[in-house]
């Protein structure tokens, strides 16, 4: 696995977890403005980058397109890979 | 605690309160994953020894 497909798959998690923050505080803020601007800053970054992944790496979920030969079982899968970068 | 403590200690009755959380700063998105939250205010870890993950 390329290490632009690893940045790439680190930074997709990375704006999905703040996607589920901004998720859980707008159910309890839904007028603060600030928090609705950030959630959709991060909603078209994610869009971007999902784009970018599987234009280059093939499907990220079972719901993307895929050339022939169906590339969603292309290995490695999400337990195999070695994430790290938190200490 | 067992029901003994409960009725003479400090706690008093029906006192449990959450404050409003109104958004200040935010972490940045690598930040946040790694801190388990975006929001600095809701960051409490409990302490311990770090072992060193490998890559």
């Amino acid at each position: 696995m390329d290490t632009n497909q690893l940045k790439l798959l680190r930074k997709l998690m990375e704006i999905e977890f703040c996607l589920v923050e901004t998720n859980l505080y707008l159910d309890t803020h839904p007028s603060d403005e600030r928090a609705i601007r950030l959630h959709n800053t991060l909603a078209k970054e994610l869009k971007e980058l999902e784009y970018e992944y599987t234009t280059n790496y093939g499907p990220l979920t079972h719901q993307n397109m895929s050339r022939c030969p169906w590339e969603y079982i292309k290995g490695p899968w999400p337990w195999e890979i070695e994430y790290c970068g938190c200490d | 605690m067992d029901n003994k403590d409960m009725y003479e200690s400090k706690y008093k009755l029906a006192h449990a309160y959450v404050p409003f959380q109104v958004m200040g700063r935010v972490y940045s998105p690598d930040k946040a994953l790694c801190k388990g939250t975006l929001f600095p205010e809701l960051y409490m870890p409990y302490k311990y020894k770090k072992e060193k993950k490998k890559c």
